[in-house]
C-alpha cells in the first residue's frame, strides 16, 4: 500500500522519458507532427469567430453599465457606441454600506455551502463508484429519481419551515446541497479514471477512506475543481431560496439578492399600470445599473476560474502505475 | 472474509455479507442520500394535487378529490398536445445542433498549441452562461431584431429585411443558436476535465507506434471522453421535455404562443399564472413520469451499446 | 427589461414553479379550515359597513380637484411644498406596542433598524419592525406566509392579486375585520382615515366587511392612456387635438413612421385603447343581460384596427417581438405614441426623458371614440391598488392602537406627519432647498425607498416640486378628461369566485391570442376561434353564468 502510494507521489521525478511539465508557451510535444498551415488558419478563424460573438455583446454590456442616464436614454436601449461615460452605477452600489455586509453574507455562504456540498458529494460519488456494491443501483435510483419529480414550492417550503429553517441561513445550504447531477458526473470519473490504481491499492489492503483520500481525490483534480466550482457559482449565485426562507431579513441578505434589488425597481409592477406611487417607485431601475450588476456578477469568475483553470493541466498522476 | 463461505452465486452472495464488505461505501453515500430524503422525498406528499381540485386556501385535505379529472382535461387540450410537440422538436434539434459543440470546442481549445492564447479563449467564452435570458435576447435583439444593427443596415443600403427574431418558421434555429451561444462555452468545462484525465503517455505511445492526429483523436482521446459523453447523453434524453423556460417566456409573445410554448411554459400559463393548480400539477407529473421513462430507456440503450450510461449494466 | 441573476436558481425557479400546482398553500396541514370565497359585496350591505368620509381642509392645493361623474375625480395638484407644516395628530399615537409589518417594495431595501425607522417609532409611540420584501417576488414570499401562517401584524396585499389570490378567502381566516373600528361615524376617531374617499375603502371591503385600510388611493384610477412625445410632434405641427378618432391615429402611424431612420410611431397600445371602441373593460350588461368582452362586436372591431396597425408597419419591431422596454425607446424618440399607466408622468419621467432629449416633454391624448362620433367613455378601476390589512390574531386595543398609527400615516400632503412618513427628519434626512425638500445621502438611503406608505397613506396628489411644468401637464389632462371616466359593471365588488371560474376568468388561452393578434401574428378570426373554445372547454359559459347568477342577480351591479 504505502509504497504504491509512494510510486504514485513520485512518478513525476523518476519515470523517465515524460516530457519535462513546464513546456515553453506555445511549444508543442516532440512526439506531435507540425501544424499544416490550412488546419492552423481553420483553426484561427474558428476560435476568432467563437471570440468575436462573446467578446462583442461583452462590450455592450460594459460600455452600457458606464454610460450616463442621458447617453443611455438617447441609445433608447444597450449602449454599443460609447458616448457620456461615468462610473456612477458602480459607485451607487460600492458605496452602499448593505452591500459590504453582503458580500461577506455571500463569501460565507458560498464558501460553508460548497464546502459541505463537496464534501457530501464526493462521499457519494464514491460510495456509488463500485458497480456490483451493495444496494449502490437502488441508491443511485434514488438519487436520479429526484431530478425528474419535485414536490414543488410548497410542501418543501413547508418541511424547511417545519425544520425551522425560516430565517435561518442554513435554509439557504441545506436543501440544495445536494444535486445529483455533480454527484453523477463525479461518480463518472472515479469509477473510470482511477480504477487500476483503486485495484491496486484495494489488493495491497487499503480501506475506502484511504483510497478515496490518497488515490481518488489527487488523481481527479479536474473533476473536483469543475464540480466545487459549479457548487460554489451555485451558492454565490443563491437568489429563489433566499427569496423563499430570508424574505424579509434584509440583514440577512447574499450580494446578489441585494444587487438584484437595484435592479428590481419598478420591474413588473401592475401598479406602475394604475397609479404613480410616487416619484421614487415608477421608474424603472437604469439600464445602466442593471448592467454593472452583471458586470459586478462576472468579477467574482473572472478572480476564481484561473484557479480552476489550473486543474485542467493535462493528467499527473493518472498513468503513474502503468508508466 | 468472504471466503468463509464460498457462495455459489458469487454475484449474489448474501446481502449481510455484501453489507458488511461494503459498509464503508454505504456509509459514504448516507449523508447525500438523507439530505435528498428530507429535502426531495419527503415533500413529494404535495403531488396529489395533481388528482384534486386543488385550492389554496382549503389545502390538500379540505380541496375536492377528482381523479383523473385533470389528466383527462389535460390529454384532451390541443395546447397541451402543441407544447408536447413543440417541446420534442425543440429537444430533437438541440439535441442535434447543441449537444456536439461543446464537444467540439472542447477538442479545438485543447488542440491550440499556445498556453496563453488557449487559456485567454477558456475563461472568456463561458461568461455568457452568466448572462440572463433577459439580457442574452435584448442583446439578439438589438442585433438581429427588426429594428436591430443588421436590419437598420440592410434598410439602409435599400436591400429588404430580415426577419429573424419573429419568424415562427425558424424558431427552433433561433433559440438553439441562442443556446449554443449562451451555454456552449460553460458545456465545455466538463469535456476540459476529462480531457485532462486522458492520461498523455497512451498519445505518446501511439505517435511512437505512427499514429497521426486523427488516429490519436480517434482512438485515444474519444474513447477518453466517452463515459462523459455518453453520461451526458443519456441525462439529455432523460430530460428531453425539459428545453428551458424563461427563454421561451420571453420570446413567447415574438413568435406566437403556439409556436413558443413548450411543457414548462404550458405548466407555468396555463397551471401556476391562473391558479389553475391541480391542472398544473397532472402536466408536471405527466412530464416526471415520461422523463423517468425516458431516462430509464436511454440508460437500457447505453447498456445495449456496450457503455455504462448511469450505471454499469 | 429585469435581470435574472442566477440561471441555476432561476431554472429551480422554474421547475418549482411547474410544481408550484402540487404547492399552493397546504393550509389544512397546519390545521387551516375550509375556504370562504363567498365573498361579494353588495351595495346595500356595504353601505352600512363603510366609513364615513370627511375631508380635510386644512392643506389648500394650487389646483383644486375637478368632480366628474360619481366618485370620479382629478388628483389636487401642489405646485410648490406647503412651507407650513401643519400637524394633523396630536401627541404620540401609539401606546407602547411593538408589531411587525411587510411590505412591498420595487426598488432597493433599506437597511435594517436605521435611524429613519427609530425616528419613526419615536413619533409613532410603538415599536414597528418594518421588514419590506423584493416587489416582483412579492405574491410568492406572501403566498408561503400565508401557507405557513406565518403573516406579520401588518401586510401589504395588492388589489390587482384579486380574484387569483383570493384576498377575499384569507379575509375569512386570518386577516383582522375593521369592521366594528370604522363603520359609519367609527372612522371619526381617525380624521386622516376618515378623510380618505369612501371608494378606495371598497378596495379592501370583503363580503360586506372592512378588512383592509387603502393607500395611494385615488379619484382618477384607469388602466392607462395614448401618450405621444409632445415636443416631437408639436415640433411637427401636430397638437393632441388633431386626434379626434381612430382613424386620425392610424394616420398619424403613416406621417410620424420612419423605418429608415429607426424611428416608428407606435409602441404597444392594446391595454389602452380597446375600450375607445366602445368595448367594456371586462363586463358590462346590455337591456339586463350580462355581456362578458369577449362577446361584444367592438372589442373584436378593436383587436382588427390594432391588427392593420401592426401589419401596416407602424409598430416599433422590438415591441412586435415582445420587448417590454418601450419607456427608454419613448425617450430615445425611436417610437413617439405609446400606451401607458398614469402613474408614469411623473418627475422621475421628466428627469430620464430630459436626459436624453432638453426638449422631451410628455402629452396624452384626450379620450375619444374610435368612430369620432359620441361622447367618450372610460371605465374607472378600484380607486386604490394597494391595501394593506391586519393580522386576526391581533386583540381589540392593539388594533386600535395600530389604527391610530394607519391615522398618523395617513396625514394629508404637506402636513408634518406626512413630511415625517415621506422624507424623513429634517437636517437628517432632509433640507429644505427652495420651498422643496431635498433629500440628503442618509435620506436617499433611508427614506426614499418608500415602505410606510404601502400601510397607509393619504389620497394621492399631483406632485413634481422641482417641475411644476409636469404638474400642470398632468392636471390639465385629468381635468380636461375626468368627464369621461365612468364607473364599470361590478365596481368595487371584490368577487371571490370559485377556482374554476377564475381560471376561466383569466382566459389565458384567448389573451394569448389576443397578444399575437395585436402584434400581427394572428388573425381575428383566431381570437374568435379561441373564444369559442374557451366558451365551451374553457369554462367561460360556466363563468358568465355564475356572475349573472351570483352577482348581478343577487347584488346587482354596483354602478
Amino acid at each position: 500500500m504505502t509504497d504504491t502510494l509512494t510510486i504514485a507521489r513520485t512518478e513525476e521525478h523518476t519515470v523517465a522519458p515524460r516530457p519535462p511539465r513546464r513546456r515553453r508557451r506555445g511549444a508543442r510535444r516532440s512526439w506531435e507532427e507540425p501544424p499544416t498551415a490550412a488546419g492552423e488558419a481553420a483553426k484561427g478563424v474558428t476560435l476568432g469567430g467563437v471570440l468575436l460573438v462573446v467578446l462583442v455583446p461583452l462590450w455592450i454590456v460594459v460600455v452600457t453599465s458606464l454610460s450616463t442616464q442621458g447617453s443611455v436614454n438617447r441609445a433608447g436601449g444597450l449602449v454599443i457606441w460609447p458616448d457620456e461615460l461615468t462610473f456612477a452605477a458602480y459607485r451607487v452600489m460600492l458605496e452602499d454600506g448593505t452591500v459590504r455586509t453582503a458580500l461577506l453574507v455571500s463569501l460565507g455562504i458560498t464558501a460553508v455551502g460548497t464546502l459541505v456540498s463537496m464534501v457530501v458529494s464526493v462521499l457519494c460519488a464514491y460510495g456509488l463508484s463500485r458497480s456490483r456494491s451493495f444496494a449502490h443501483r437502488f441508491l443511485l435510483t434514488l438519487l436520479i429519481v429526484t431530478m425528474f419529480v419535485n414536490g414543488g414550492l410548497i410542501p418543501t417550503f413547508l418541511v424547511v419551515t417545519g425544520l425551522g429553517g425560516y430565517g435561518q441561513w442554513w435554509s439557504l445550504v441545506l436543501p440544495s446541497a445536494v444535486s445529483v447531477f455533480n454527484i453523477l458526473i463525479l461518480r463518472a470519473f472515479y469509477s473510470s479514471t482511477s480504477a487500476d490504481l483503486v485495484e491496486a491499492a484495494r489488493i495491497d489492503g487499503a480501506g475506502d477512506w484511504r483510497i478515496l483520500w490518497s488515490i481518488v481525490l489527487p488523481t481527479s483534480r479536474a473533476v473536483t475543481a469543475v464540480i466545487a466550482l459549479f457548487y460554489g457559482v451555485g451558492y454565490w449565485n443563491s437568489f429563489f431560496n433566499v427569496m423563499l426562507y430570508l424574505p424579509t431579513d434584509s440583514e440577512k441578505w447574499p450580494l446578489q439578492y441585494v444587487l438584484y434589488t437595484y435592479v428590481s425597481r419598478g420591474n413588473g409592477m401592475p401598479g406602475s399600470v394604475n397609479q404613480g406611487f410616487g416619484d421614487a417607485l415608477s421608474q424603472t431601475a437604469p439600464l445602466s445599473l442593471q448592467m454593472a450588476v452583471v458586470v459586478l456578477t462576472l468579477v467574482p469568475l473572472l478572480i476564481v476560474y484561473p484557479f480552476v483553470q489550473k486543474h485542467f493541466r493535462t493528467g499527473v498522476l493518472t498513468g503513474a502505475i502503468k508508466g | 472474509m468472504t471466503a468463509l463461505r464460498p457462495a455459489l452465486r458469487p454475484a449474489r452472495r448474501n446481502w449481510r455479507v455484501r453489507l458488511r464488505r461494503d459498509r464503508s461505501l454505504v456509509l459514504m453515500a448516507l449523508p447525500a442520500v438523507l439530505l435528498l430524503l428530507v429535502f426531495n422525498y419527503v415533500p413529494l406528499f404535495g403531488l396529489v394535487t395533481a388528482f384534486q381540485e386543488y385550492d389554496p386556501l382549503s389545502g390538500v385535505s379540505g380541496s375536492a378529490w377528482v381523479g383523473l379529472h385533470q389528466f383527462e382535461r389535460l390529454f384532451g387540450d390541443p395546447l397541451f398536445w402543441s407544447a408536447v410537440r413543440n417541446t420534442l422538436y425543440l429537444s430533437f434539434v438541440q439535441l442535434v445542433l447543441f449537444f456536439p459543440v461543446p464537444v467540439a470546442l472542447a477538442l479545438l481549445l485543447n488542440s491550440v498549441l499556445s498556453d496563453r492564447i488557449r487559456n485567454f479563449i477558456q475563461s472568456v467564452v463561458y461568461l455568457p452562461h452568466f448572462f440572463s435570458w433577459v439580457l442574452a435576447i435584448t442583446i439578439f435583439q438589438q442585433m438581429l431584431g427588426g429594428a436591430g444593427v443588421l436590419n437598420q443596415f440592410l434598410r439602409s443600403h435599400d436591400i429588404g429585411t430580415w426577419d429573424v427574431m419573429t419568424n415562427p418558421d425558424t424558431f427552433a434555429l433561433l433559440v438553439t443558436s441562442q443556446v449554443i451561444w449562451k451555454e456552449a462555452g460553460w458545456g465545455i468545462i466538463v469535456f476540459l476535465a476529462a480531457l485532462a484525465a486522458i492520461n498523455t503517455d497512451l498519445y505518446e505511445a501511439a505517435a511512437a507506434d505512427g499514429a497521426g492526429r486523427w488516429r490519436r483523436l480517434w482512438h485515444i482521446t474519444l474513447p477518453g471522453l466517452r463515459g462523459v459523453i455518453v453520461l451526458m447523453l443519456v441525462l439529455r434524453l432523460g430530460n428531453a421535455l425539459t428545453v428551458g423556460f424563461e427563454q421561451f417566456l420571453i420570446q413567447r409573445y415574438a413568435v406566437g404562443h403556439d409556436t413558443a410554448d413548450v411543457l414548462d411554459t404550458f405548466a407555468f400559463y396555463y397551471g401556476i399564472a391562473t391558479n389553475d393548480y391541480s391542472y398544473g400539477a397532472a402536466a408536471g407529473l405527466f412530464k416526471s413520469i415520461i422523463s423517468l421513462l425516458l431516462i430509464w430507456g436511454a440508460n437500457k440503450l447505453a447498456h445495449a451499446f456496450g457503455e455504462d450510461g448511469l450505471y454499469r449494466a | 427589461m429585469g435581470i435574472e441573476l442566477n440561471r441555476r436558481s432561476f431554472l429551480n425557479a422554474a421547475a418549482t414553479a411547474a410544481a408550484l400546482a402540487a404547492a399552493g398553500p397546504l393550509l389544512s396541514a397546519c390545521g387551516g379550515g375550509g375556504a370562504q370565497r363567498a365573498g361579494v359585496n353588495s351595495e346595500s350591505g356595504l353601505r352600512a359597513a363603510l366609513p364615513a368620509h370627511v375631508p380635510l381642509s386644512s392643506i389648500k392645493p394650487d389646483i383644486a380637484s375637478i368632480a366628474g361623474g360619481p366618485d370620479a375625480l382629478t388628483d389636487p395638484g401642489f405646485l410648490t411644498y406647503p412651507a407650513n407644516r401643519v400637524a394633523t395628530v396630536p401627541g404620540v399615537p401609539g401606546k407602547g406596542g411593538r408589531y411587525s409589518a411587510v411590505v412591498p417594495l420595487w426598488g432597493t431595501i433599506p437597511p435594517a433598524d436605521n435611524a429613519f425607522y427609530q425616528a419613526m417609532d419615536k413619533a409613532l409611540g410603538i415599536r414597528l419592525e418594518m421588514k419590506p420584501a423584493d416587489g416582483n417576488t412579492y405574491n410568492t414570499i406572501v403566498s408561503t406566509m400565508t401557507a405557513a401562517k406565518r403573516l406579520p401584524d401588518w401586510i401589504t396585499l395588492p388589489s390587482w392579486w384579486n380574484p387569483n389570490f383570493n384576498t377575499g378567502g384569507l379575509a375569512g381566516s386570518q386577516l383582522a375585520d375593521l369592521t366594528p373600528f370604522l363603520s359609519g361615524d367609527n372612522v371619526k376617531k381617525y380624521p386622516n382615515l376618515a378623510a380618505i374617499p369612501t371608494a378606495a375603502w371598497r378596495a379592501g371591503a370583503w363580503g360586506d366587511k372592512i378588512y383592509g385600510i387603502p393607500s395611494f388611493s385615488s379619484g382618477f384610477a384607469i388602466t392607462g392612456t395614448t401618450f405621444y412625445r409632445r415636443d416631437v410632434l408639436e415640433a411637427r405641427g401636430i397638437t393632441a387635438d388633431q386626434v379626434k378618432s381612430a382613424d386620425d391615429l392610424m394616420n398619424l402611424g403613416k406621417e410620424l413612421t420612419d423605418a429608415k431612420a429607426g424611428v416608428w410611431a407606435f409602441d404597444d397600445l392594446y391595454t389602452y385603447l380597446y375600450t375607445s371602441f366602445g368595448a367594456p373593460l371586462k363586463w358590462k350588461v346590455d337591456n339586463g343581460k350580462l355581456v362578458h368582452l369577449f362577446q361584444t362586436d367592438e372589442w373584436f372591431e378593436a383587436l382588427d384596427w390594432l391588427h392593420r396597425l401592426a401589419t401596416a408597419g407602424y409598430v416599433h419591431p422590438d415591441a412586435l417581438a415582445g420587448d417590454q422596454a418601450g419607456t427608454t425607446r419613448f425617450y430615445a424618440g425611436k417610437v413617439l405614441i405609446a400606451g401607458g399607466g398614469t402613474g408614469a408622468w411623473n418627475l422621475a419621467d421628466h428627469q430620464n426623458g430630459v436626459a436624453a432629449n432638453p426638449a422631451y416633454r410628455r402629452g396624452a391624448f384626450d379620450f375619444f371614440t374610435a368612430d369620432g362620433k359620441g361622447t367618450p367613455r372610460v371605465d374607472m378601476g378600484p380607486a386604490t391598488s394597494i391595501v394593506s390589512y391586519l393580522n386576526a390574531n391581533l386583540k381589540p386595543e392593539q388594533v386600535e392602537e395600530l389604527l391610530a398609527v394607519a391615522n398618523y400615516l395617513a396625514a394629508p400632503f404637506g402636513s408634518a406627519e406626512y413630511t415625517m412618513v415621506n422624507f424623513g427628519v429634517e437636517g437628517t434626512h432632509f433640507t429644505t432647498e427652495g420651498g422643496v425638500p431635498a433629500p440628503t445621502e442618509a435620506g436617499r438611503k433611508e427614506v426614499q425607498a418608500q415602505t410606510y406608505p404601502f400601510l397607509a397613506s393619504p389620497a394621492q396628489v399631483i406632485s413634481n416640486q422641482t417641475a411644476p411644468n409636469v404638474t400642470k401637464d398632468l392636471a390639465a389632462w385629468q381635468a380636461a378628461n375626468v368627464k369621461a371616466l365612468a364607473k364599470p359593471v361590478f365596481w368595487g365588488m371584490n368577487v371571490s369566485m370559485p377556482q374554476a371560474q377564475a381560471t376561466a376568468e383569466a382566459a389565458q388561452a384567448v389573451m394569448d391570442t389576443v397578444k399575437d393578434c395585436y402584434h400581427g401574428k394572428k388573425k381575428v378570426q383566431d381570437v374568435k376561434d379561441a373564444v369559442a373554445t374557451w366558451k365551451g372547454s374553457g369554462g367561460g359559459d360556466r363563468l358568465i353564468a355564475w356572475m349573472d347568477e351570483n352577482v348581478l342577480q343577487k347584488h346587482g351591479t354596483g354602478q
